[in-house]
């Protein structure tokens, strides 16, 4: 309980330094956030920045920034006015963790078996051919993927619609363009844990008593050997909630990451600033439990 | 590396049935895809369109609209895909013409200008409502329209109401008094509008869409959140059945909407999306019946150029290197002359933009049929050399390196690399370029802290006054630092003239004078170039690109129905 309320603690000053060190950056940017091709009247730029704040000192608006956040007011988004950035984010967040939780569980489901097979048949073709695989996943990049599968799914075979965020079947494409990357990281880290685990006197203990193999596959073998892939999964996890921006653009998918690349470019300062917060937010939060799932599968270590 | 020696037989047995099943299949895929395309390409003779031909089930147009549009308010927005909402769902006093973008009927059912020529009196129809079922009044009209000027509201097309009398007087606040300006409601049904000085394109103007009316008791009742669907109230041919966010809008036929028996659309699909490829993939494999134009890169024309349902048309736009004129070597204007001289636009139009753009020598575009153009600048190396020799700089000898600045985009930096080279090799002067993302490069080009820049202007509205009102003296669209008394008097005199022949012929004799002065090196026109399915009825290609959707309809009888995709 103490290691919890520790680490629950220390967030408190992470986050605020995030968030002071995010909005001076961000306005070190040149240009602001109202600016376009056709020049804005001068009366109607006045009137924008006096309504949002923008025509104060840089330190006062900080301050009411702060004061704002605390009790969860994100403020408006200054490209969108009539939205707020807690809205957006609420809207758009979900289907992020939608994509980013179907890329994980693909990924397992795909990666575990394939890293399996590859340790226990080591040096066959079970090995070689997924570990081959494995590192062209490893080494194509989405935007490079993402299209290939949109030409041969959606355009010549016609079996898989190319775009948006709806029934199930628009859903498979993102999570797997997503999911390429895990799946072959989570089959090299299966392989390498279990690899070691083989070697392990327990092992040796295990097929001394006689247990069948199947049992010492998935209790003894499997158990240590995915200790690897758990604390990869907090990180690949937040990774692909956050990391899914050229997914989500390919696929023109709703979800956060685009609202971060655009908030950016468009000077959004409270659009970026919340996407930031959720960002943040959200890694150490799945570093926290990276930690806790450790202690439950790894009998050595210990939370003081 | 040691190897494990345990083998564990008889175990994964599933798991190798599994994967194997698995590359069968994704080898079947691929087998398949590859034969299929293979296949395609032979019979592409047979499909002449690059999306599907057969019309979709239901009577629902769907298209991609571009980016998010930033607000649907249409008092504050800026933006083409925010109008294209905003036209749908709002009506003005006047509405475009689907062909001509002439103004015809809308609110208004009729209305006339008196003979001091700037007096407007619009007459409103009687069953025009709003989508709550109030009935749309002239005081709505006024409401709104004092509501862009009033001093603190946000509006970023203000300014094209200030040929209303009074109007920038009262936005700047140096006026308090809102019936000081032109814009009263007579009665119910009957609205009129003072303009400072006679205009010809102002109903024109009035079909732009910081002109459509907003419904009063909905704003102040719920400010911002005013355009959520669930609190909207409107009063165009659709209404606002849903949005999300980087997702769509979607728009359904209000059933109260006066003209309504002539919306033969049951509901309209926006999509809000900005990456190029995406909208064409979705256009191809039938998820849309419109992709409209901006959304097809240059590089792509080779290959969908002959398709049928491809359209290009001409499009009120301008491209061009404006130069900060104050700045040496750009303040000597042989220099700017020869530089302007030197770029064979054929040549960019043709190889870096696969004549998707028409070359053009002038600021206003093509596509006026009254409009006298002025000689337009040409490719003469020549004359260029000569020129640049005059400014004591023969052959290149001491000319600075200068800088090309634009915002990221290929084909910026396509043509951008294809300047440079002619004006090395015609002027022999070096030229760096540098690439900015849009918001430095709109600092760069408002703050004039560039030399040369990449700049594009599109016209609000179709008359040649709205590409060179940018260039007079102070105007914050110039960004050259040039300033022409001449100039700025002819623009001055143009806008009050009433006989359009003269006007026309003013307004020549001013660009005249900017093409030989050269602030503005143009480079081209622009063209639309977007993909419409064959089924689209109603939709005509149109100087500003505007289409209102009201009049859009599917045509099942005459369109053959889609075999592409079908068992042969």
């Amino acid at each position: 309980m103490t290691f919890l309320l520790r680490r629950v603690l220390v967030m408190i000053p992470t986050m605020l330094a995030i968030i002071t060190i995010t909005f001076f950056i961000i306005r070190l940017a040149p240009g602001g956030p109202f600016m376009s091709e056709r020049e804005i009247p001068r009366e109607a730029r006045t009137a924008l920045n006096a309504k949002y704040g923008l025509d104060e000192p840089l330190l006062v608006q900080y301050g009411r920034y702060i004061h704002n956040v605390v009790r969860l007011d994100f403020g408006p988004s200054y490209k969108f006015p009539s939205r707020a950035v807690r809205d957006i984010i609420f809207e758009s967040l979900p289907v992020s963790l939608e994509l980013g939780i179907y890329a994980i569980l693909l990924a397992l489901l795909i990666g575990i078996p394939v890293g399996s097979v590859a340790a226990l048949k080591q040096n066959t073709v079970w090995d070689y051919a997924p570990m081959s695989l494995a590192m062209l996943g490893v080494s194509i990049p989405n935007f490079v993927l993402g299209p290939m599968l949109i030409f041969l799914f959606a355009l010549t075979l016609r079996w898989l619609p190319p775009a948006l965020w709806g029934p199930p079947q628009h859903k498979i494409l993102p999570a797997l363009t997503l999911a390429a990357i895990y799946i072959a990281y989570i089959a090299r880290l299966t392989r390498g844990g279990m690899l070691e685990i083989t070697r392990a006197d327990f092992m040796r203990t295990a097929r001394a008593k006689g247990l069948p193999e199947a049992t010492i596959v998935t209790r003894h073998a499997l158990r240590g050997g995915l200790l690897p892939v758990v604390s990869f999964l907090g990180p690949a996890m937040a990774r692909a909630v956050t990391g899914s921006i050229v997914v989500e653009k390919i696929f023109a998918v709703p979800g956060v990451g685009q609202h971060f690349v655009n908030g950016a470019f468009n000077r959004d300062y409270t659009l970026v600033m919340g996407v930031v917060i959720f960002y943040a937010g959200f890694l150490i939060l799945f570093n926290l439990v990276v930690d806790l799932a450790y202690a439950f599968l790894d009998p050595r270590v210990k939370l003081e | 590396m040691s190897r494990a020696d345990v083998t564990i037989p008889g175990s994964g047995v599933s798991r190798a049935a599994w994967l194997t099943a698995a590359l069968v299949i994704v080898g079947i895929a691929i087998t398949v895809g590859v034969w299929r395309w293979v296949a395609g390409s032979e019979g592409a003779a047979g499909s002449a369109h690059f999306g599907r031909s057969a019309p979709p089930v239901g009577n629902v147009l769907r298209f991609v609209n571009g980016p998010e549009p930033e607000t649907i308010d249409p008092g504050l927005m800026s933006g083409q895909p925010d109008g294209r909402i905003a036209r749908a769902i709002f009506e003005g006093l006047v509405t475009p013409d689907p062909r001509t973008l002439e103004p015809i009927e809308g609110v208004a059912s009729r209305w006339e200008l008196a003979d001091d020529g700037v007096t407007y009196t619009f007459h409103l129809r009687t069953d025009a409502v709003w989508t709550n079922g109030d009935r749309v009044s002239a005081h709505d009209f006024a409401w709104s329209w004092m509501r862009v000027l009033h001093p603190d509201t946000p509006a970023r097309y203000a300014d094209l109401f200030y040929l209303i009398r009074n109007a920038r007087a009262y936005k700047a606040r140096e006026i308090d008094d809102p019936a000081a300006v032109g814009i009263r409601a007579l009665d119910e049904q009957t609205f009129e509008v003072v303009l400072e000085t006679p205009t010809p394109y102002f109903l024109q103007l009035v079909t732009f869409y910081p002109f459509l009316p907003v419904h009063r008791t909905s704003v102040e009742r719920y400010g911002d959140a005013w355009t959520h669907p669930e609190h909207i109230v409107t009063n165009g041919p659709f209404r606002l059945a849903m949005h999300r966010q980087n997702d769509r809008f979607r728009l359904e036929k209000f059933q109260e909407y006066w003209d309504a028996d002539n919306v033969r659309l049951d509901a309209v699909v926006a999509y809000s999306l900005d990456d190029l490829s995406t909208m064409l993939n979705m256009y191809r494999a039938g998820m849309t019946d419109w992709n409209p134009s901006g959304y097809l890169p240059a590089e792509y024309i080779p290959y969908v150029q002959y398709y049928e349902d491809y359209r290009a048309g001409p499009f009120l736009g301008s491209y061009f290197y404006s130069m900060v004129v104050t700045r040496p070597p750009f303040d000597d204007k042989r220099v700017r002359q020869a530089l302007a001289l030197a770029i064979d636009r054929e040549q960019i139009t043709s190889f870096v933009l696969h004549n998707s753009v028409a070359a053009w020598g002038r600021i206003v575009p093509d596509g006026f049929a009254d409009y006298p153009y002025p000689e337009p600048v040409r490719f003469d190396p020549e004359r260029a050399r000569q020129l640049l020799a005059e400014a004591g700089y023969a052959g290149g000898a001491g000319f600075p390196t200068i800088e090309i600045l634009f915002n990221t985009s290929e084909d910026h930096k396509k043509i951008a690399e294809a300047i440079q080279a002619m004006w090395k090799q015609h002027l022999g002067i070096d030229v760096k370029l540098l690439n900015q993302e849009w918001a430095s490069y709109m600092r760069t080009t408002i703050d004039r802290e560039y030399q040369v820049a990449r700049r594009t202007w599109i016209g609000d509205y179709v008359d040649p006054n709205t590409f060179l009102a940018i260039l007079r003296g102070g105007e914050g669209n110039n960004r050259t630092n040039w300033s022409n008394a001449r100039y700025d008097e002819l623009v001055a005199a143009a806008a009050g003239e009433l006989d359009a022949e003269r006007r026309m012929r003013l307004l020549a004799e001013a660009e005249a004078i900017a093409l030989d002065e050269m602030p503005f090196i143009p480079i081209y026109s622009y063209r639309t170039r977007e993909f419409v399915a064959p089924y689209v009825r109603g939709w005509y290609p149109t100087a500003l690109d505007t289409h209102p959707l009201k009049y859009i309809w599917f045509d099942r009888e005459s369109s053959e129905p889609d075999m592409r995709g079908a068992r042969r």
